[in-house]
């Protein structure tokens, strides 16, 4: 560091701030009420302090196995996240070079983002169900139904955060300094190693956030799901069932937890980063450097 | 389905405990559950419950369980998506727990199974609220809106009319219902309430809420409508066009004088209003006020002279169930009706359908306190043991008879239900 | 990926559209060729005039809440890029800067949407905090339920779908190009005009995209914060919904689909996000 910041920087860090403080509104509502006595509710006044909240959580008592639905969630939301990755940066990379089609993907992606998410979720769910008449009709016994967590609640998804991740890799994409690529390709490398060990790394840190958006995008979703999920709810959907009954504060104990679970993996990750690099910095090796 | 996705859920078990192999786990886990045979030989009996999460209940499905060995899997959704989802996916669900008034939009879609009364062992013995609109003395009551009783039978077993006698062909068994009036925060009024009229006093302006369904709210403006005098409706559940105008005129004026605080959609939220003061007057659930109650803040579900408006709701079968999971459905429907799950019911301040069969399972100080309207001689207690009341008490209009008998409406869908919606969006936008 | 949209959107999509040029009664939809679904969408359109009718008008205020909350992200979207881009020079600070940033969003916004009535309501937080300050002495009402409460929360949510895009095309701003412009004597505000901003447009008019499509076809937050009182073509089309009406909230749903494509397509024609890649 050792250089000084200029006055901007303190009035950004500042702005920043701010904006997290923003953030984080609801949150600390959420915090300080999963501190509930056994007795209160989603609202002020406090009744009380306890930790009786938290205790529910994980005891599971309740209509719905929120922790089933919560793995439901984390499993949709990774292979979510993977497929959102492969192909945003195959189709950004696609993009690049014109293609026929091009344009035509474009607005789909744009519109896939525009309709309204209940209606697209019915779209889907009105073709499972003519898909289900096909199978019944074609004689196979038994057959229940196609939808389910990882067909047509996948598929839903991925019209969700397939448009964020293509337009994302367009940004990343923007103004890519194609002569790198050339460079490798003139010293005789193979595409894939082009793109393995020219454009993956420059890329690779924006791509961890297109993966990431698209967890979180994925995570958080509802309306999309509710048509199209079949059996199984994921964790908004049960959340959201459940507002439908007597709701605790252990919801926000929920909230509270992952929250908390989360600061403490990010903490960490930090701690294990920057004593990985004071080591780097102490054995003068500079592998690695610029990777993180 | 269910057997591969419990497979599902074992694999995924394991690939959490493993942690980092997470991403292999799911993609076996993914395959799965789109190609695993399906096994018979040793199929628990299994029955896929969709509805909202105000009648399911942990432990009704464990009683349940224990007694008939069906394993009853909740799928929770809010009202509307419930019917949407039947709908768009009847296989994705096997018995249905929806209200009377869904009905009329979700018969014609043909994914309704008729049920055979016959099959339904206390089917005589529902209360004659359900089946000729009187209480059990024979007092009749309000049938304005799609009342039970006219959407109760179908003509046959694949008919999408609705019988206006009773055949053996049922769309839905009853299983809980109420009769629902305006929820006041009495420490915050500061004097008696009687009529539907002051739900648009402006003396609560800003402090007001309805239901956010428009069928719904459409019918608590209409009772306030009718108890100011201003208009007499043939049937509140079933306006004509000009009585729709009227309604929302009156409704479009209350809103731009800022009247409504906001529409309350679920249960959840209409407790955060009122707990928190944002409204000190709404249309209401029983038990979302004994909820505002227990939490030490002074709400009453305030009887009014014009009368309650009631709902019914109970259960469906999905026309995609056949063979031995119809069995285990009627199973199910039968022992619902057995009198543990009403006695359950109950004690939330619902009511059940068969009356004599939850009685047996209650206690005669809890049947005299939420049934016969009777002061509580111990402290009553919700299912899982909060005290609700203490003892002394009485409840919020009193007995089963004098609740429901005072009953002017039913929850309803309009014939001109289109028309209705166009004019909610109108006043929505005004 | 064109096979992923060919099979969960636009066949979907399709069906769509043929349920919206159904004809439906009360309670049930036929499948026989009508324009109804479009015909009273626009009702009253004309016979109103100079009246604005109910569609009109609740396109008016969702194009209103919509340029309000791009204006308040892009601000704000733009600050706190540029901020992470310029200013944060280590790549590790920049992700946890960034994953601090998305922590809220793995609270279900289910329950973050419940937990703006304790913030903002009458005995919330804000209220509460600004009586003990003295500075209000009656609780401040249009913190919620209002234009201001929708706003608020649909910046709260969407600002960083801004922030994503820019601070992309941000980090692709050769750092030697602002420090030439130093050089040569240009102040901070003429080399963000004209060197940042031109250079960051591209992330601008992808994260004005996002917010823009997301906005327009919004009911939850609209709902949930409006209480229910404030219209938006989204919610025209979930009243429809819910009432089963499925060839008019597909009617509705290809009309609002049409004037965001308009929007949109006007939007990329100022600036060609693909053109520079």
């Amino acid at each position: 560091m050792g250089e000084k910041r200029p006055r901007s920087f303190y009035l950004l860090a500042a702005f920043f701030t701010a904006y997290v403080l923003f953030l984080y509104g609801p949150m600390f509502a959420i915090y300080i009420l999963s501190f509930q006595g056994p007795d209160g509710g989603l609202t002020f006044p406090m009744n009380g302090v306890s930790l009786v909240w938290f205790g529910k959580v994980f005891s599971g008592s309740g209509i719905v196995d929120i922790g089933a639905s919560f793995k439901r969630s984390l499993q949709l939301g990774l292979v979510v996240m993977a497929l959102t990755v492969v192909l945003s940066v195959s189709a950004g990379m696609a993009f690049r070079r014109s293609f026929r089609g091009a344009t035509f993907l474009f607005y789909v992606a744009i519109a896939s983002l525009i309709m309204p998410s209940i209606i697209t979720s019915l779209g889907i769910a009105l073709e499972f169900r003519l898909l289900d008449d096909f199978i019944i009709k074609s004689g196979v016994g038994d057959w229940t139904t196609a939808m389910g967590l990882f067909t047509s609640g996948l598929g839903a998804h991925l019209t969700w955060t397939l448009p964020f991740g293509l337009l994302i890799m367009f940004a990343i994409f923007n103004r890519f300094d194609s002569r790198l690529e050339e460079a490798a390709r003139d010293l005789g490398a193979t595409p894939w190693q082009t793109f393995r060990h020219v454009v993956l790394p420059i890329i690779l840190p924006s791509v961890v956030g297109i993966g990431l958006f698209g967890f979180t995008l994925s995570w958080d979703e509802l309306a999309r799901s509710s048509q199209t999920i079949g059996s199984v709810n994921t964790l908004p959907l049960d959340l959201q069932g459940l507002t439908t009954t007597v709701t605790k504060p252990d919801i926000y104990a929920l909230g509270t937890l992952t929250s908390a679970v989360s600061f403490l993996v990010i903490f960490l990750a930090l701690l294990v980063i920057l004593v990985l690099q004071a080591r780097q910095r102490r054995h003068g090796s500079d592998a690695g450097k610029g990777m993180v | 389905m269910s057997k591969s996705s419990k497979l599902n859920s074992r694999v995924s078990r394991r690939a959490v405990l493993k942690g980092a192999a997470g991403v292999a786990g799911i993609a076996a886990g993914s395959g799965a559950l789109t190609g695993f045979p399906y096994v018979h030989a040793a199929d628990p009996k299994v029955l896929r419950y969709l509805g909202t999460a105000v009648n399911e209940g942990d432990e009704i499905s464990k009683k349940c369980l224990a007694d008939t060995g069906i394993k009853i899997e909740y799928i929770t959704a809010t009202t509307d998506d419930v019917t949407k989802r039947v709908i768009t996916q009847p296989n994705s669900f096997d018995v249905l727990d929806t209200e009377y008034f869904s009905l009329k939009k979700l018969v014609p879609s043909g994914n309704i199974f008729a049920l055979d009364a016959k099959k339904i062992k206390e089917f005589d013995n529902i209360t004659p609220v359900f089946t000729k609109g009187q209480l059990p003395n024979g007092k009749k009551i309000g049938d304005q809106g799609t009342a039970p009783w006219k959407v109760l039978y179908l003509e046959g077993a694949n008919s999408k009319t609705f019988s206006k006698t009773p055949t053996e062909f049922v769309t839905l068994i009853p299983t809980v219902y109420n009769a629902d009036t305006l929820g006041i925060r009495p420490d915050l009024i500061k004097r008696p309430i009687s009529s539907w009229t002051e739900l648009l006093n402006p003396e609560f302006k800003g402090k007001a809420s309805i239901l956010n369904i428009p069928s719904i709210g459409i019918m608590d403006a209409a009772m306030v409508v009718e108890a100011g005098g201003q208009h007499t409706y043939a049937d509140k559940g079933n306006m004509t066009k000009a009585e729709i105008d009227l309604t929302m005129k009156i409704m479009t004026e209350a809103k731009k004088a800022g009247q409504f605080r906001a529409f309350w959609k679920d249960f959840n939220e209409s407790v955060n209003l009122m707990a928190s003061g944002e409204t000190v007057i709404q249309s209401m659930w029983s038990p979302a006020v004994t909820k505002v109650r227990s939490m030490g803040i002074a709400c009453t579900f305030q009887p009014l002279k014009e009368g309650y408006r009631s709902w019914a709701s109970g259960f469906c079968v999905s026309k995609a169930v056949t063979g031995p999971k119809l069995d285990w459905a009627y199973e199910f429907v039968n022992w619902y009706l057995s009198g543990w799950a009403g006695a359950y019911l109950n004690r939330q301040g619902y009511y059940s359908a068969v009356l004599s069969t939850a009685k047996a399972n209650m206690t005669a100080d809890e049947w005299g306190y939420w049934m016969e309207g009777k002061a509580a001689v111990g402290d009553i207690k919700a299912p899982d043991g909060t005290i609700l009341e203490k003892a002394g008490a009485t409840r919020d209009g009193g007995s089963y008879d004098d609740r429901m008998g005072a009953v002017a409406c039913w929850n309803a869908v309009m014939d001109e239900n289109d028309y209705m919606v166009r004019k909610w969006n109108e006043f929505i936008a005004a | 990926m064109m096979l992923v949209f060919a099979l969960f959107f636009l066949l979907p999509l399709l069906f769509v559209t043929i349920v919206s040029a159904w004809d439906y009664n009360e309670y049930e939809m036929i499948p026989a060729f009508s324009l109804r679904g479009y015909s009273d969408t626009f009702e009253g359109c004309i016979a109103d005039l100079p009246n604005l009718c109910t569609i009109l008008k609740t396109y008016l205020k969702t194009l209103k809440l919509c340029l309000l909350t791009w204006v308040l992200t892009l601000l704000i979207g733009f600050t706190v890029a540029y901020f992470l881009a310029f200013h944060v020079r280590s790549k590790t600070w920049q992700i946890v800067l960034t994953l601090l940033c998305t922590i809220p969003f793995w609270t279900s916004n289910v329950i973050r949407m419940i937990a703006w009535i304790p913030l903002l309501g009458r005995n919330g937080l804000v209220n509460r905090g600004l009586e003990g300050a003295g500075l209000i002495h009656q609780p401040v009402e249009w913190l919620l339920f209002s234009e201001f409460s929708v706003v608020l929360a649909l910046v709260h949510l969407f600002t960083f779908f801004m922030v994503v895009p820019i601070f992309n095309s941000m980090i692709r701003i050769d750092k030697r190009l602002i420090e030439a412009a130093y050089d040569a004597g240009a102040t901070g505000w003429q080399t963000l005009v004209n060197i940042v901003i031109p250079l960051a447009k591209p992330g601008i008019v992808i994260g004005s995209i996002f917010v823009i499509t997301i906005v327009m076809g919004d009911f939850v937050t609209i709902g949930v914060m409006g209480g229910q009182q404030i219209a938006s073509a989204g919610k025209i089309i979930e009243a429809r919904l819910n009432a089963l009406q499925f060839p008019a909230a597909a009617a509705n749903a290809v009309i609002l689909l049409g004037i965001t494509i308009l929007i949109i397509s006007a939007l990329t024609r100022i600036v060609d996000v693909r053109k520079e890649l």
